[in-house]
This record gives C-alpha cells, structure tokens and sequence, in this order.
C-alpha cells in the first residue's frame, strides 16, 4: 500500500507546485495579459487572491514532499518538483498561453484528488 | 571600479562560462546520464535482459559470493562484494589481484588488473556470460576523470572548469537583474531575447540543483584539490586518514606472511544487519583474505540515507570477532561532507527523485548549451554591422565550431557508444576499449566538421543525426537481442523499458531541433532594439 500512496503524494505535490505556480504567474501582469488579451487590466483583489492561492500551492507540494521522503530529503524532492513545475508552465505559457488556465485548474483538481485519496482512509477510520 | 558592479559581474559571467562551457557541457552530460548508471549498465548487456535474477537472503548470497572468490581469487590484495539492489538484481564479485613477483607491492593496482565477475545471487553461478563493456561506468568515470589522460590531471581540469561555473553561477545570479520579474518568462521564436529567455529560464527554475551540484562536486574531491589540511595532521601517510575518515582498514597496511583461513562471512553479515535494525548490508571488502591478517569490512546498503558517509563495521578475518564500527560518533564536519557528497551523486534517491535529479541535470545542460550559443548570437549582429563583407572573425568562427562540436557532437556520440555496444562483434579482445574509441571517433569528426563548416546546415545534419540514433535506440535493443519495449513493458522490467523511452524521448527533441532549424523556419535576427 505504501507504493501506492507514495504515487498519490508524488501527484499531490507535482500537481499543487504546478497549480501554485500558475496562479502566481497570473498575478503577473504579463502574464495575465497573456491569458486575457493584452491591455486586459489586473484587478486588485484578483491579484491578492492570485497570489494567496499559489503560496498555499506551494506550501501544500512542499508538505506533501516531506510527508512522502521526511524532513530532511524532502525539501530535496521539493526542490525538484519546483524545477519540474516551473519547466512546465514555462512551455505552456511560451507556446500555448490560452491554455494556461486549463493547466492551472487540472493540476488543483489532480493535487485535490491525490491528497483526498491519501487522507480519507485516516479521516473515515 | 571604472563600470559599475554589475556590468564587471556580467563581464566575469560571460567569460567564465564561455571559457570552460564545452567540458562543462560535456560534465553535465555525462552527469546526469551517471543518475541511470546500473541501468545503462544493464541495458549494455542484452545477455542479461531475459531473466531477472530471483531475490535471496543476502546470508545465502554473500556465502556463494564467498565460495566464488576463494575458488577464483585466493591470494588476491583485495576482495570487494557488492550485494544484489533494486537497481541491480544480480551479486557482484570484484578482486585485486595480488602484485606480481618483483613488483612494487605498494603501487597502486591499475584498474584493468582487477577482476570481476556477475553472480546469480541464488545459485552463485556466473550470469551469462554478458558482453565485456564498461556500461555506465565510461560516463560516471568522464565526467570527472575525463579520458585518454591520467585521472590526476583529468580531474584537475574538471575542478577548474566546476570553480568556473560556480563562479558564472554566482556572477549570473548578480548579473541577471529581473529574476522574478522574468521568473516564467520564455518569449519564442524573438531570436536573440528567446535565447536569453531559455537560458535564464533553465538556470533559475532549476538553480538550487544547478549551485547543489557544482559546489557538492567540489567537495568530493576537496581532499585533493585542498590537500593542506590533511597533510599537516597526517603528513606522508593520507592511506591513514581515509581508514580514519571512512572506518575501514588502511588500505596499505602488508599482508600478513602466515595464511589462515577466512572465517565465514555470513555470520558477520547478520551481525552487522542485526546492529542495524535489519538494514540490509551494500558492499563488503574482504582486505588480504587468506592471511593471518585479513580483514572484512561491511557497508550498510545505499539507498536510505542522503548522506555517502554510511555506517560500517570492521570484523577481524579470521577470528570473525567485531573490531571496530559500533556506535562510532562522526563529528560535525564529517556528516556535512557525508551529505554533501551523499547529495552530489544521489544514490539517495527513489525512483521519483532520480527522475527529478535527472530532470534538473538536463536543465543544467540546457543551460550551458545556450549560454554558449548566445554568446555567438550576441556577438554574430555586432561584428555584421562592422564589416561589409559580411565575413565574420577568428573568434566567432571558433565559437562557433566549437558550439557545435562540443554540443551537437557530443549529442551525436553518446548514442554512437550505444550503437557500438550492440554492434561491434561480442567476444573480440579490447572490447570495451573500441567502444569507446567509437564515441571518441564520432565525436572527433563531428568536431572537425563543426569546425570546418560552422553553419546552420551542419547543425541540422548533426542534430538530425544525433536525433535518430538517440530515436531508433528502442528498435535498436529489440533487434540485437534486447528485451523490447513490448516484452520488457509486459515483464515490468522498467529499467530497461525506461532506456528506451528516453532514448525515443531525446532523440524526438534533438529531431524537432533538427527540424525547427530548417530554411523555412529561420528567424531574423532583430537587430533593432537588441543593444540591451
């Protein structure tokens, strides 16, 4: 069984590093005109809320590195996970802007599930 | 200063990178391919591919090991076994041979008077008889041993060329003024701005590894870049300092003139397992066995800890009686090196992080790649708009040539040492030995070549060249005796379906380079606007 939560807390932390990092690109003026056509103006509060989404984001992909590897070689794997997540948003902002939205609520909805997976056993117990 | 800081940072970063850019490209290329060492191993050896070796209690294996070398190997200096992984299913025996008469018995032995053979840990017979071949080991020993030289000087150079790039990492990071602001930012298919783009995206997304590896590759061998220290505690005996540093027994010490005979090994197996909570042991090393003085030491297993500095203990050889290891207390000093080294090579790492490490290692490589080429794309419009001729300098062309020896050559030689391995005849003498001389070959008249027409085309050839060799890998392996992809997916041997998927990966994004390089797709150089 730990092989497969292991996988469910790989997911977890890739799809929320992923997630995290989309959303604050898009608190990014560049990078929200990019999603909403040029010129397109950024509104206070959906920068805040941006920006707070995607540092809990980050917060949840570093929790669910340490849960998968400890404290120690977690913050390693986090790192890589970053690295991984950043590549990806990177490609698709560069060749597919319009799909970055898609990314950012398909890696939320992919680390939700992971980490809904992973404590329903321990909530429902 | 007569510029300001950041401007002479930016010159210390150019240079510093364009100087040792090609061997550091070259570094990390055969870096990150040694994070898959055992499985470029493995897959060098379709001999070994139709059968995974069953698991046994290592008690049993180690006994069979033991059998093996005192049949093959008595009256060797040393002998080293190393127990069956996840990674590598199968029981490896190693010896030193002991010197010959007359010789000098204090040289050091050559690493091809070593012999060496791969067990099958249930029944100790030999696994069969697989191709001789150095597997992933050419690529872990080049990239800091370099090749063709002594390993002295090999790794001089590269300590040199990682100062160097620590250097252009630190310079880089003050010279790049918009870190954040640029965080996600690649702009495609702009010319020079989308090098500048891919080159600062590969190095800041990924730049805890790219400082991690650089600075962590220094200090495996700190001893012999700063050798001062060590000296002054322990002048003209450094044997005596690693025997202090790792545990083990001084790797000089004579051997006894009484033979006696080995104690078993398995009983110091289970005792050594059992002070370890039932941690499985990695290698052991059987120091003068045979003599009154033998010696075995034992390693736990890799693959838990970070840290390389991993716990062993030291059995006398005849007696079987514990000497030293228990409890031994390691000072801070020595576990900071312990992770740091334990960091650099990630034997660490499960599946997922050996894949991430992988990851950020071709991040790395993408890094120096465009750096190097930018250097060219800067310089190409500033040298146009002086002369009419259209010709450009000496060092332009040789950057150039270099760019593509030293990038699309090498890209072209790793997968030639693949071809070499399955294609040369089995069973020749120097066998090994050719292989190598076929990357080094094809590396050699790729360099030629980049250097004696720099351009496009020659980019498009190599790339494309490269590209398919990397991409026909998988047809390669089902039809030299390999298990393919369909059979080694239906058996759930992942190491050697992983091979050939990311030989099929690779060489579609070296054909898709190929291609984008093509005459429609060319790019006009913005030459408006480019002097920030």
């Amino acid at each position: 069984m730990s092989g497969l939560r292991d996988i469910l807390l790989a997911l977890a932390a890739l799809g929320a590093a992923t997630a995290g990092f989309t959303a604050l690109s898009l608190a990014m003026e560049r990078h929200w005109e990019q999603l909403h056509g040029r010129g397109a103006p950024l509104p206070v509060r959906a920068r805040r809320g941006l920006r707070h989404a995607g540092t809990v984001g980050l917060l949840v992909s570093l929790a669910s590195c340490i849960a998968l590897r400890g404290a120690a070689q977690g913050w390693v794997a986090w790192a890589g996970v970053l690295t991984l997540a950043g590549i990806t948003l990177v490609l698709v902002l560069g060749y597919a802007p319009r799909g970055v939205a898609r990314l950012g609520w398909g890696a939320a909805a992919l680390a939700l599930l992971a980490l809904a997976a992973v404590l329903a056993p321990a909530l429902l117990a | 200063m007569k510029e300001g800081f950041r401007q002479s940072m930016a010159w210390l970063h150019t240079w510093s990178g364009l100087l040792v850019g090609w061997i550091l490209f070259m570094v990390f290329a055969a870096g990150t391919a040694s994070y898959f060492r055992d499985e470029i191993t493995l897959w060098m050896k379709p001999e070994l591919h139709a059968a995974a070796p069953a698991r046994v209690p290592q008690a049993l294996a180690i006994g069979l090991a033991q059998q093996t070398l005192e049949e093959r190997a008595g009256g060797s200096r040393r002998w080293f076994i190393t127990m069956p992984t996840a990674r590598n299913p199968a029981l490896e025996a190693s010896w030193i041979p002991a010197p010959p008469e007359g010789a000098d018995p204090q040289a050091r032995p050559k690493r091809r008077e070593f012999g060496s053979a791969t067990l099958d840990p249930a029944t100790g017979r030999e696994l069969g008889a697989a191709r001789a071949t150095r597997g992933g080991d050419f690529f872990f020993r080049l990239h800091f041993d370099l090749h063709y030289m002594s390993a002295l000087w090999g790794r001089w150079i590269v300590g040199v060329c990682a100062m160097c790039m620590l250097v252009a990492i630190l310079s880089g990071v003050v010279t790049h003024k918009r870190i954040f602001k640029d965080f996600f930012t690649f702009r495609p298919a702009r010319g020079q701005r989308s090098w500048l783009d891919a080159h600062n995206a590969s190095a800041v997304l990924a730049l805890p590894y790219h400082l991690m590896i650089t600075y962590t590759g220094l200090v495996t061998l700190m001893f012999m870049y700063l050798p001062s220290g060590v000296q002054a505690i322990y002048p003209d005996k450094p044997d005596a300092f690693y025997a202090d540093l790792n545990g083990g027994p001084a790797g000089n010490a004579k051997p006894a003139p009484e033979r006696a005979a080995l104690a078993p090994l398995g009983p110091m197996l289970e005792q050594a397992t059992r002070s370890w909570h039932g941690a499985p042991v990695g290698r052991i090393t059987v120091t003068h066995p045979g003599r009154a003085n033998a010696t075995v030491n034992l390693v736990l297993q890799e693959g838990r800890d970070m840290t390389q500095d991993l716990p062993n203990l030291t059995f006398d050889g005849v007696t079987g009686k514990l000497l030293s290891g228990a409890g031994r207390e390691r000072g801070g000093a020595v576990a900071t090196r312990g992770v740091m080294y334990g960091l650099h090579v990630g034997r660490f790492a499960d599946p997922l992080m050996r894949a991430l490490f992988f990851l950020s290692g071709l991040a790395g490589c993408a890094m120096v790649a465009t750096g190097l080429l930018m250097w060219a794309v800067k310089e190409r419009p500033k040298q146009l708009k002086i002369r009419a001729d259209g010709k450009v300098g000496f060092g332009l062309r040789l950057v150039d040539g270099l760019n593509l020896g030293g990038i699309a050559g090498l890209l072209l030689a790793m997968p030639v040492l693949f071809w070499a391995n399955r294609l040369l005849p089995v069973g020749g003498a120097g066998r090994p030995d050719l292989e190598i001389a076929c990357f080094f070959g094809a590396w050699a008249i790729a360099a030629v070549a980049g250097l004696a027409f720099p351009a496009r085309p020659m980019w498009r050839l190599q790339l494309g060249l490269g590209g398919a060799l990397f991409a026909l890998l998988p047809v390669l392996n089902a039809a030299t005796g390999g298990a393919g992809l369909a059979t080694s997916l239906a058996r759930g041997q992942w190491a050697i379906a992983g091979f050939d998927l990311v030989g099929l990966g690779l060489g579609a994004m070296l054909l898709y380079a190929a291609l984008r390089l093509g005459p429609r797709a060319a790019v006009k150089p913005r030459l408006a606007g480019s002097a920030a």
